[in-house]
């Protein structure tokens, strides 16, 4: 295993229903390498509702609680203290929702839990609308997205809502952005958040969806690395709310990450021009939080 | 489960709970393309006339499985540090990585490896075949001649190797200054061929007779006693110029006499270059003499840039016409020449006299090296017939016992590497003599071919596992370059301008072990799988299955979605249509 440093052993099986190239799929995979057998997990209503497997199969060797759409936060926090009250501090609850169960419907029960900083992992595996139902928008679909809530030329106007930012402002222990196309560097978050008990720990997974984003399913790894090489999805790290620490620095037009995917298909270099604008202003932005706070601290 | 509420009545509260994983559905049912394991070849390989592995010496080299690499090295080629140091490295033009920053330091590698085997670091353990009970007559212990012995001593033959000169090593010996090779380097490397148990017979000039006489007392004959004679300008005065090829070989015996203030060395080949740098180096003013353009010289460029550096003039477009003696020195008569169009098949430009007044040039001392050619009729076919195989590094003559001609006798690129590839056919050529018949040569040896080039495969024509080179070469585009960052070429130390013009001393130093490692991970390792793991690590069906280092493709989960081939940064990996 040149170059690597992965666990080896798998709490994922074989034979899910996800996709074919599946991105969620890929981040459950490497998120359990990380977490180990001592885990819960918590899912709401999303596409890995569907793969965890339909009754009375599991495609997780480790528990799941599925629950409903809105409630992955609640749940979690109710799992956490029946674990406490059993007097088991060894397990780690992980809830495992997608962009709708966090960005939209459950964003108030995540963000009480939060503020209670209710001793849990929470994990959004992104992929930016609500796929398993037929690709509608969420508030994490992308500027410029397509999806079968924003067809045609009704293509979304709105951003992206930054949901680690969020989080973040609740100063919680640990919030972070990760990537499938960076094994390594998303699995050692995944190993911090587990190790820092006692409060929530948020993880915000990029997993490309080659179904709702109109790709080949073999471009998945790739166009999730391109998103963090055009500085799109930037790879990094927030502790307590002030500690900003940025882990890859990309470098690429963002044009070359939007051209190659379907959903994107209708955009002019008008727009790319725009998006690129967007995010070197964002990125701009991380920076000088990255500084700003590291001369306040 | 229950819940005990408040009124103290129990509720029954039920929750479903799975009980089966779902490694029950074999989701391989919905694949429509499948991934597989299909090496392919790297363009350097297809490139080095010796058909190395290159992509695999460097994985070996960089995984620290360093006697692996030498044994691929060895598995082509018994020259790896004269090779490192003389070759013209081909494989370095093809190299893919230039495309992304500059080429795979290879010639580097090679050297570093050879050296470390020549230090007693490194051990080879390449196996003799059983013996075949038959012995081949090798005329000439040069590069070709050595390699021949070499693979057929491997293949189990018994070889006699008949030397004119005092020391194997032919050209390598008498014709490459030691700053270029140093005498331990070949000496080394020719002991280790002989650990194969061939004779060699030096001091032992070879006749047609003797030829004819071989071919009653052996069951096979390879001639690979180069070019013995050197070209003639057939111009008036020529008998006064000294020969260049000569003055090297006196250099090598350790005639180190100062030579003149002045001299003039005619030619463009490596050859001339060697005597003109030689002569540099014993305090000589030399001016090179050619009749074409500097940039025709068949000579290697990096050679030609050098001897420029160390104060060689080279007077491009003159061709000499006649030779005279003024007292003491020389007057050489020359005609001024002119580019005109290009000639076809060689790639380079056709010159005329340019029509303008002669010029004189005056020097002390003459050397000529234009080239050499055959010393007698007989090391060619004297007859060729419709079962004479014109091969692409020797011909078989029409005759049983069979006879071969190799090395600079048949070779189109008179180069070291070109003499290994030589022998390597010959005695490939002569074990499917004996094997399957004449009849068989050319398809078997085809088969054996590197990828889409001419370059054969020992290897592969012993059947030595996972090294079945695909004829499909690996371009530019077929890399991931995600996983390759930029990072520079390894520079090897060189001696100072001054320090080099005052010796004899070896120019260009070998790579530390830090540095060599180091270029080693710079080679995209085109075409082979070097368990970098990426296919297994991105699965998102745990379909890749690792076995005792094997991975393989769990065809029963295996959805076909193709991450694993387009995240294979080397391209070792492609996806095949069900059907």
């Amino acid at each position: 295993m040149a170059g690597y440093n992965i666990p080896d052993t798998d709490y994922m099986v074989s034979g899910h229903v996800g996709c074919p190239g599946c991105g969620a799929t890929i981040a459950m995979k490497f998120a359990l390498k990380a977490m180990g057998e001592k885990t819960m997990v918590v899912i709401p209503a999303c596409c890995w509702g569907v793969i965890a497997g339909p009754y009375p199969q599991s495609s997780l060797k480790v528990p799941i609680l599925q629950t409903a759409f809105a409630t992955a936060g609640a749940t979690a926090s109710g799992l956490r203290a029946a674990l406490d009250m059993k007097g088991d501090s060894e397990t780690t609850v992980m809830a495992w929702a997608g962009d709708g169960g966090t960005f939209d419907i459950g964003i108030q029960a995540l963000s009480g839990a939060v503020e209670r900083n209710e001793d849990f992992i929470y994990v959004c595996y992104d992929n930016e609308a609500y796929m398993n139902t037929g690709v509608q928008r969420s508030s994490a679909t992308p500027f410029g997205s397509r999806t079968t809530t924003t067809p045609g030329k009704g293509w979304k106007k709105n951003r992206k809502k930054n949901m680690v930012e969020i989080l973040a402002a609740h100063r919680i222990p640990y919030a972070a952005t990760a990537s499938i196309a960076y094994p390594e560097d998303m699995i050692r978050k995944f190993d911090k958040a587990r190790r820092m008990k006692g409060g929530t720990r948020f993880i915000h997974v990029f997993a490309t969806c080659p179904t709702g984003w109109r790709i080949p399913s073999e471009m998945s790894v790739k166009i999730a690395r391109l998103a963090v090489q055009s500085n799109v999805f930037p790879l990094y790290e927030v502790e307590n709310g002030v500690k900003y620490t940025i882990n890859v620095e990309g470098s690429r037009p963002v044009a070359d990450y939007f051209k190659i995917q379907g959903r994107f298909k209708h955009l002019t270099d008008e727009d790319f021009e725009k998006i690129q604008n967007m995010v070197d202003k964002d990125w701009e932005l991380l920076l000088r939080k990255t500084s700003y706070f590291d001369r306040l601290t | 489960m229950a819940q005990e509420p408040e009124n103290g009545k129990k509720i029954p509260l039920f929750i479903s709970r799975s009980h089966i994983l779902t490694d029950v559905n074999k989701t391989g049912s919905w694949r429509f393309v499948r991934p597989i394991y299909r090496e392919k070849t790297a363009p350097c390989s297809t490139a080095c006339p010796a058909g190395q592995d290159i992509p695999r010496i460097e994985m070996f080299f960089n995984q620290n499985q360093f006697e692996d690499a030498l044994n691929t090295i060895l598995f082509e080629n018994p020259f790896p540090s004269v090779c490192g140091r003389v070759c013209f490295h081909p494989c370095e033009r093809v190299c893919n990585r230039a495309g992304l920053d500059e080429p795979v330091a290879v010639h580097d590698l090679e050297r570093f490896i050879g050296d470390a085997a020549a230090r007693g670091e490194l051990k080879p353990g390449l196996k003799k075949l059983p013996a075949k009970g038959k012995t081949v007559c090798i005329i000439g212990a040069g590069p070709a001649g050595m390699a021949a012995g070499y693979f057929l001593s491997r293949m189990g033959y018994s070889c006699d190797i008949y030397e004119a000169r005092s020391e194997p090593g032919g050209i390598l010996r008498w014709g490459i200054p030691r700053y270029r090779l140093p005498e331990t380097v070949l000496t080394f490397e020719i002991d280790r061929i002989k650990q194969y148990g061939l004779k060699i017979s030096c001091n032992t000039p070879v006749t047609h007779d003797f030829v004819e006489d071989a071919k009653n007392r052996y069951q096979a004959v390879f001639i690979a006693c180069g070019h013995g004679r050197s070209l003639k300008m057939n111009i008036p005065g020529e008998h006064m110029a000294d020969d260049g090829l000569d003055y090297l070989n006196r250099l090598r015996k350790g005639d180190t006499a100062p030579s003149t203030t002045t001299a003039a060395v005619i030619g463009g080949g490596n050859t001339a270059i060697d005597v003109a740098r030689s002569l540099v180096r014993q305090g000589t003013k030399t001016t090179l003499i050619y009749r074409r353009q500097k940039q025709d010289m068949p000579a290697f460029k990096e050679e030609v840039e050098m001897a420029v550096e160390e104060g060689v003039t080279i007077m491009e477009l003159f061709s000499p016409v006649k030779i005279e003696k003024h007292d003491e020195e020389f007057v050489i008569s020359l005609q001024k020449m002119k580019t005109a169009g290009m000639e076809t098949d060689r790639g380079r430009s056709r010159v005329i006299p340019d029509g303008g007044p002669g010029h004189q040039f005056r020097t002390l001392k003459i050397f000529t090296a234009i080239g050499a050619e055959p010393a007698d009729p007989w090391l060619s076919p004297l007859q060729k017939t419709d079962a004479t195989l014109d091969l692409s590094h020797c011909t078989l003559a029409d005759s049983d016992p069979p006879l071969l001609y190799g090395g600079d006798l048949t070779n189109a690129i008179q180069s070291v590497p070109d003499a290994v590839a030589s022998g390597k056919q010959a005695a490939m050529a002569i074990d499917i003599f004996f094997k399957q018949g004449r009849h068989a040569i050319t398809d078997r040896l085809n088969s054996c071919r590197v990828g889409n080039g001419p370059a054969l495969s020992m290897a592969r024509y012993m059947g030595e596992k996972q090294r079945n080179r695909h004829e499909d070469v690996v371009s530019f585009e077929h890399i991931n370059l995600d996983y390759f960052p930029r990072e520079s070429r390894a520079e090897t130390k060189t001696l100072s301008l001054d320090d080099r013009v005052r010796s004899f001393d070896e120019i260009k130093t070998t790579l530390t072990i830090d540095r060599a490692l180091k270029e080693s991970r710079r080679c995209f390792n085109c075409g082979i799988c070097n368990a970098c793991d990426n296919c297994r690590i991105f699965c998102p069906e745990i379909a890749v299955t690792l076995h005792a280092g094997e991975r393989q493709i769990d065809l029963d989960y295996c959805k076909g979605c193709g991450i694993c081939v387009v995240e294979c940064p080397r391209s070792a990996m492609e996806l095949q249509e069900e059907g």
